[in-house]
């Protein structure tokens, strides 16, 4: 299994009740709140962080895209992976590179993500995972003015077109719907023959069987708490995967779960408890659910699916006034000892087949000497007990990038 | 108005095939009498009191906007810009046969009425745009998108100046069998989403550009308190075309045939007879 280092760059200095005078967290306003010495400071932080997992002996970093949003301020994350690939390079760690980010539909030149993905990978010498995700509807109808409607479509086109932009031999022309490329010679191409790719996605079946079909990776998340969504959005993408053909490879996905280690369970829910409640309420839990689906975005059956099953959205409809410990009894943060956290990780990564852990270690208004505390806990006490797991069933992992340990 | 609001409805549904019968576009029709056509706002076409009693002097054609059918929803996929959306219209009003009918349009409906009067200056022999989308002021934005973002259950308080109003509570009352509700739900969210297509971000096609061409007699219609569409766009619309004027009428928010359909009728019957 190879276990990453994900984080969000969360403004970390909100009064604690900011996000009741606001309606969504993706339209606050940010002279009003933000001071420009903290913000370069968890910039910086955040980097640190990053560097000291990737020296700490994890297998990999990973970050994603979230734009005109307070919680993870990643308009282009590959801004941030680029000084980690750099970073990493000059160092000898040979870490992989999961940019989960970017957002494709609402891309108007998916052509530059190509460029810039084949320069993360010619950098690190091909320890690039390429993440595509369809991207939120707020970000891609509300922040980026792409009709609902078009979203999945775009998604689609600006996907084949960037595989096409890499694989190509010769320059061609693109006449798509949504673009119009007379000339088409991406330079760099990637370092690696095929990036890996990862589709973070939610569960819809629409788009899991997109990622099988492809022979794609998916790349799920704990934020709707794994007790209520993990089983059946697990089960659906195995199930979907035989259904199609596909091994049960646990290679082919990856899970972001927030994880948070103390000496003893009670020292790590009394410090990381406060941070963890916050950083729910306030991120995720401050986004109105509608502005998870404006009316187009869903498919007609997906809405209909939704309106007679809401579960696949877990707790997110009630995550604005959560109580810490639904959060830790749902999983959507395991925190605790060493012991405790290793076994929950290990029957959570068996029994959902989990190739790829993606650990989130930072959230909210956690402060940096804490993140790097976390960090130090999970690579000395955790991340040894995880290594090896699924060697026993021999099963090649074809989505790993070829340059990384 | 009574408590129970009676709608007798569409008497028959009239197929067209359209756009190199790519697409069946589905025209409800009733009454009889000279031929009107009437285009509904973004949630769909919704039948209500108004078009019955147009349906007793004339003979109402309202087509359904490709994907808002119930039973067809990927329609819309074959329609990809506003453009396609203006020829799909003339095309299936020139193979119902229609002679120059006089024309309502509501809301979004009535943005797709002016646009097709000023592409094709002869389709329509009047218009009448009941508070429609179509132009644009930054000073005065309209909150279209409001009904996107906002949650549901504050979209009625946008439309109506008193949302309590029976014909108001009958249109936002989903059916009680749940298998249906659920159907109906899904159907106008993705109603909405269709018509999104042509007013997402901004419901500006450049209708500005475009109104001068109109050349049909003109009533615009205006609810004075409609919070959607502030009234000041109906002076808009009436210094562009030609041949208009205005009636405001108070006491209405956005859909003025249903918060006030004794003037609106009054209105609308008096101008096609003038």
């Amino acid at each position: 299994m190879k276990v990453l280092a994900f984080e969000q760059l969360a403004y970390r200095h909100f009064a604690s009740d900011y996000a009741n005078n606001y309606d969504s967290i993706t339209t606050m306003p940010y002279h009003t709140l933000v001071d420009r010495k903290l913000m370069h400071q968890d910039h910086m932080h955040f980097l640190d962080e990053m560097l000291h997992a990737a020296r700490s002996g994890f297998d990999g970093l990973a970050t994603t895209e979230h734009e005109q949003a307070s919680y993870d301020i990643l308009p282009n994350p590959n801004l941030q992976m680029s000084a980690l690939a750099y970073a990493t390079q000059s160092e000898g760690l040979d870490v992989g590179l999961a940019c989960v980010g970017r957002s494709l539909a609402k891309s108007r030149e998916p052509l530059r993500i190509a460029a810039e993905y084949a320069a993360l990978d010619q950098i690190s010498a091909g320890r690039l995972v390429a993440g595509f995700p369809i991207g939120l509807s707020y970000d891609v109808n509300r922040n980026n003015g792409i009709p609902p409607i078009e979203t999945r479509a775009r998604f689609y086109e600006n996907l084949e077109l960037i595989k096409k932009a890499w694989a190509a031999k010769e320059v061609f022309a693109w006449n798509g719907k949504y673009n119009k490329f007379p000339e088409v010679n991406t330079w760099p191409r990637p370092y690696q023959d095929k990036p890996p790719i990862w589709t973070p996605a939610v569960g819809n079946p629409v788009t899991l069987a997109g990622i099988i079909d492809n022979d794609d990776a998916f790349l799920y998340l704990s934020w709707f708490g794994p007790k209520l969504t993990g089983q059946r959005v697990f089960d659906r993408y195995w199930d979907l995967a035989e259904e199609r053909g596909k091994d049960r490879n646990p290679y082919r996905l990856a899970f972001v779960q927030a994880v948070f280690v103390g000496e003893t369970d009670a020292e790590a829910h009394r410090e990381y408890g406060p941070h963890i409640e916050q950083g729910y309420r306030t991120g995720l839990g401050s986004i109105p659910m509608q502005s998870l689906g404006l009316p187009g975005y869903i498919d007609i059956k997906g809405v209909e699916f939704l309106i007679k099953d809401p579960g696949d959205f877990g707790i997110v409809p009630k995550m604005r006034t959560i109580e810490y410990k639904e959060l830790v009894d749902q999983q959507c943060a395991i925190v605790g000892s060493p012991e405790t956290v290793t076994q929950q990780l290990l029957e959570m990564v068996k029994n959902f087949r989990i190739g790829h852990l993606v650990i989130m270690v930072h959230i909210g208004s956690m402060p940096h000497e804490l993140v790097m505390k976390n960090i130090d806990m999970l690579s000395k006490h955790v991340l040894p007990q995880l290594k090896g797991t699924w060697d026993d069933e021999n099963w090649e992992n074809r989505w790993w990038p070829s340059g990384a340990r | 108005m009574s408590a129970q609001v009676v709608i007798k409805g569409p008497e028959r549904t009239e197929v067209v095939k359209a756009w190199n019968d790519q697409i069946d576009v589905q025209v409800k029709v009733a009454g009889s009498g000279p031929a009107l056509v009437y285009l509904h706002p973004a949630a769909g076409l919704y039948w209500d009191q108004f078009l019955d009693k147009l349906a007793e002097t004339y003979t109402v054609y309202a087509p359904e906007m490709p994907g808002t059918s119930f039973g067809d929803p990927y329609a819309i996929h074959k329609v990809d810009t506003f453009l396609d959306l203006v020829l799909i219209y003339e095309e299936v009003l020139r193979k119902l046969g229609l002679t120059r009918p006089v024309a309502i349009g509501q809301s979004f409906g009535g943005m797709l009425m002016c646009d097709l009067a000023a592409h094709f200056p002869d389709i329509f022999s009047k218009i009448i745009p009941l508070d429609p989308l179509g132009l644009w002021r930054d000073d005065i934005p309209v909150l279209t998108n409001k009904l996107y973002i906002d949650k549901p259950e504050n979209l009625p308080g946008y439309l109506f100046l008193d949302p309590s109003i029976s014909a108001a509570q009958a249109m936002f009352t989903p059916p009680a069998d749940p298998e249906m509700m659920v159907k109906h739900i899904a159907h106008t969210v993705w109603s909405l989403g269709c018509v999104a297509k042509f007013i997402w971000p901004f419901p500006d096609q450049g209708l500005a550009k475009r109104i001068h061409r109109i050349n049909a007699p003109t009533l615009i219609i205006w609810g004075k308190q409609d919070k959607l569409i502030p009234v000041a766009y109906a002076e808009e619309f009436q210094k562009r075309i030609a041949n208009s004027r205005v009636e405001i009428i108070d006491q209405s928010g956005h859909i003025p045939q249903m918060e006030q359909l004794d003037k609106t009728l009054a209105l609308v019957k008096a101008f096609i007879a003038s």
